[in-house]
């Protein structure tokens, strides 16, 4: 019971994290149906600012709480930004050129920033000041770290930020419509480009949270580190119903889950053949993912 | 006048290329991106080192300059031999390399056709020096030898029980773990299991909590790599599993302490014993550290290859592979890592000791050759 307990607590940590990033994988797709590759490299450059961010500001005497909160802040806004400009280089001029086009753009610019990254910041991976979320609490055999409760809270915060943003503001109402009918929507007086490019803005942010929280949780941070999770995050979209927002953060979860219990029941090897299964399944028996990729009012 | 101007610059360059004397090609190869890139960029950065040592300290005769051109391995097989196709239309005559075993054995094949030289500071697979290859030297020890070193340490001063191995699969992890874990029985070790996990993760909190479970003597780690060693004893730490940690040395670099911290405290490590007293080691440190830094794991080992394909290739006053050879064969190095003679089949031998992290250091802590603490 505890072993499973413990697995649990693991499984939902990972989990959470996938669902942040596949968030910015979904969103992309719903409203101009991109699949971005560049995307867990917003997640590697988010984990690489926020340390360098977190080591300044510690330097200056901050406490951890300042530290990490403005650290996330400015991270998630440097990394909304930098998504903004990929976005206008690399996307918005193949805008009405084939999707093939800009599938291709998307791999060039992934390839482009992790190497940007490893140039910048060296081949070294880059220790996170890990004693600043050090601890955590004890039930027998089971431990539940002070950073496995920060991303629970860090996470359930910015799902719930996005949902209100999405389903309760007028630039939610706009991203929906926009995601819907581009054309109709302009003809509305919806600045389409405008929330495309906001929509790549907020997906980064959060992948740049997420980043930041990797690199607390594991302990440092390294430039290729956004290969794999990205294509995770990209199968729990698919999982969950690529462009449902909903969707992508059950997606997450589930295939955090099933990689836990997979490794913890079986072997280590085999987590990654069964978070892929599970995908492969679901692409088999119900296409449009489990919660489906065309409910309109929830894609964005 | 713009013209003749041109004309004698023209002149002047021919000229020089002309009248200069031949220049020492070298090579290296090694994963300089990818995973392994900090291990690799080390081998390169050896390498250079050795070099820079070289010519400060006169040169070689015959020779009015000596180059290295750093290959990118990346690890792989495939670009391991396209890396060694390169270096052989650079014509050079010596490589320092490469990293990884599995790109090793290729790559030296490669070389072996064109009778170029290739001198391994860190594949330690038995492969390596098994094939009756006349190019090929290794100034590491060998992967047999330290599977019998841990378990030495395991027996004869941890006195231990029971062991978990973890290794990440590739043909130097998982052949370094399986031969401790076929060793352990004899040693009256029980294995309570071995798990494996993919290169490049970053969560291992369910093999953990399955060696949590098991609750071992001593948990044994052979990952390819530092940086994914410090995620893993980080992560094992936190769990509060309290067993021995030993690992081996891939996995050994300032790295780990830089990543793990206080959590690599206590841990121990196979690895080959290298005297930090030693003129030898001193001169090396004096060159390598202003410039790159603090050495990892095979910084000293690469350096000291390259340094001994210098000073063979002073000795025999020629490139060619049957004189290197031989000057190779004949003398003894004062190296960095160790002192060293190179058998007929390439090796140097082994001679790994148990090292420990104290107080965010590596030290000396056992010897396994006499079983004795430093």
């Amino acid at each position: 019971m505890e072993y499973f307990l413990q697995q649990l607590i693991n499984g939902i940590t990972l989990g959470g994290v996938y669902a942040l990033i596949a968030l910015g994988y979904t969103m992309v797709y719903g409203i101009i149906q991109l699949i971005n590759f560049a995307h867990g490299e917003f997640f590697a450059a988010g984990g690489y600012m926020g340390v360098i961010l977190i080591s300044y500001l510690a330097g200056q005497g901050a406490s951890p709480v300042l530290c990490i909160g403005l650290g996330l802040a400015l991270t998630m806004v440097y990394c909304a930004l930098l998504a903004m400009a990929v976005e206008k280089v690399a996307y918005k001029p193949l805008r009405t050129s084939s999707r093939l086009s800009v599938l291709l753009s998307a791999l060039g610019m992934s390839i482009f920033l992790q190497n940007g990254l490893m140039l910048t910041q060296g081949v070294y991976d880059k220790a996170y000041p890990t004693e600043m979320t050090a601890g955590g609490f004890e039930w027998g055999n089971v431990v539940l770290s002070y950073m496995q409760i920060y991303i629970f809270l860090i996470t359930g915060a910015l799902l719930i930020g996005l949902n209100l943003l999405v389903f309760k503001t007028r630039i939610g109402k706009a991203m929906r419509a926009t995601a819907q009918d581009k054309v109709m929507s302009a003809l509305v007086g919806i600045n389409s480009s405008k929330i495309i490019s906001l929509t790549f803005a907020i997906g980064a942010g959060l992948a740049a949270a997420a980043g930041i929280m990797v690199g607390f949780y594991y302990g440092s941070v390294n430039y290729s580190m956004g290969f794999v999770p990205g294509i995770k995050a990209f199968a729990a979209a698919v999982l969950g119903g690529i462009g449902n927002i909903t969707g992508a953060m059950v997606g997450g979860l589930i295939i955090g889950m099933v990689e836990i219990f997979a490794a913890g029941y079986l072997s280590s090897e085999y987590k990654d053949v069964f978070a892929f299964i599970i995908l492969i399944a679901v692409l088999y028996f119900r296409p449009t993912g489990i919660m489906g990729e065309n409910v309109d009012d929830t894609r964005v | 006048m713009k013209r003749i101007l041109f004309m004698a610059c023209i002149l002047m360059l021919a000229a020089s290329t002309a009248f200069a004397g031949e220049t020492l090609k070298m090579g290296s190869m090694s994963p300089l991106t990818g995973p392994y890139a900090a291990d690799g960029n080390d081998i390169a950065n050896g390498a250079r080192t050795a070099i820079e040592v070289i010519k400060a300290d006169g040169g070689i005769p015959g020779f009015d300059d000596i180059t290295l051109s750093a290959q990118d391995t990346a690890c792989d097989p495939r670009q391991a031999v396209a890396a060694a196709n390169k270096l052989i239309n650079e014509e050079v005559t010596g490589v320092v390399g490469a990293y990884c075993s599995s790109a090793t054995l290729p790559a030296s094949e490669t070389l072996d056709e064109e009778d170029i030289v290739m001198l391994t500071p860190a594949s330690t697979n038995e492969k390596v020096t098994e094939r009756g290859l006349k190019n090929i030297f290794r100034t590491c020890g060998r992967d047999d030898d330290q599977s019998k070193a841990a378990i030495r340490f395991m027996t004869d001063y941890l006195k231990a029980k029971s062991i978990y191995l973890v290794d990440d699969k590739t043909a130097y992890s998982q052949g370094l773990a399986d031969n401790v874990e076929k060793g352990s029985p004899a040693a009256g070790i029980k294995v309570l299991g071995h798990d494996h996990v993919n290169q490049g993760d970053k969560d291992f909190s369910a093999v953990l909590t399955k060696v949590k479970a098991a609750n071992p003597d001593v948990f044994y780690v052979s990952l390819q790599n530092s940086a994914t060693g410090a995620l893993l004893i980080i992560q094992a730490k936190r769990m509060g599993i309290d067993a021995v940690y030993l690992a081996q040395d891939a996995v050994y670099h300032p790295q780990l302490i830089e990543i793990a911290k206080k959590d690599a405290n206590g841990m121990y490590l196979t690895f080959g014993y290298v005297d930090t007293d030693a003129p030898s080691y001193q001169k090396f440190i004096k060159a390598y550290e202003p410039k790159y830094g603090k050495p990892g794991a095979y910084s000293a080992y690469a350096y000291d290859s390259a340094m001994a394909y210098l000073l063979a290739v002073k000795k025999a006053g020629s490139t060619d592979l049957a004189k290197v050879r031989e000057a190779l064969l004949s003398m003894e190095f004062d190296g960095a890592s160790k002192k060293f003679k190179y058998m007929e089949n390439g090796d140097s031998g082994s001679n790994y000791i148990i090292r420990q992290i104290k107080d965010g250091e590596y030290i000396n802590f056992w010897n396994a050759q006499t079983g004795e603490k430093y």
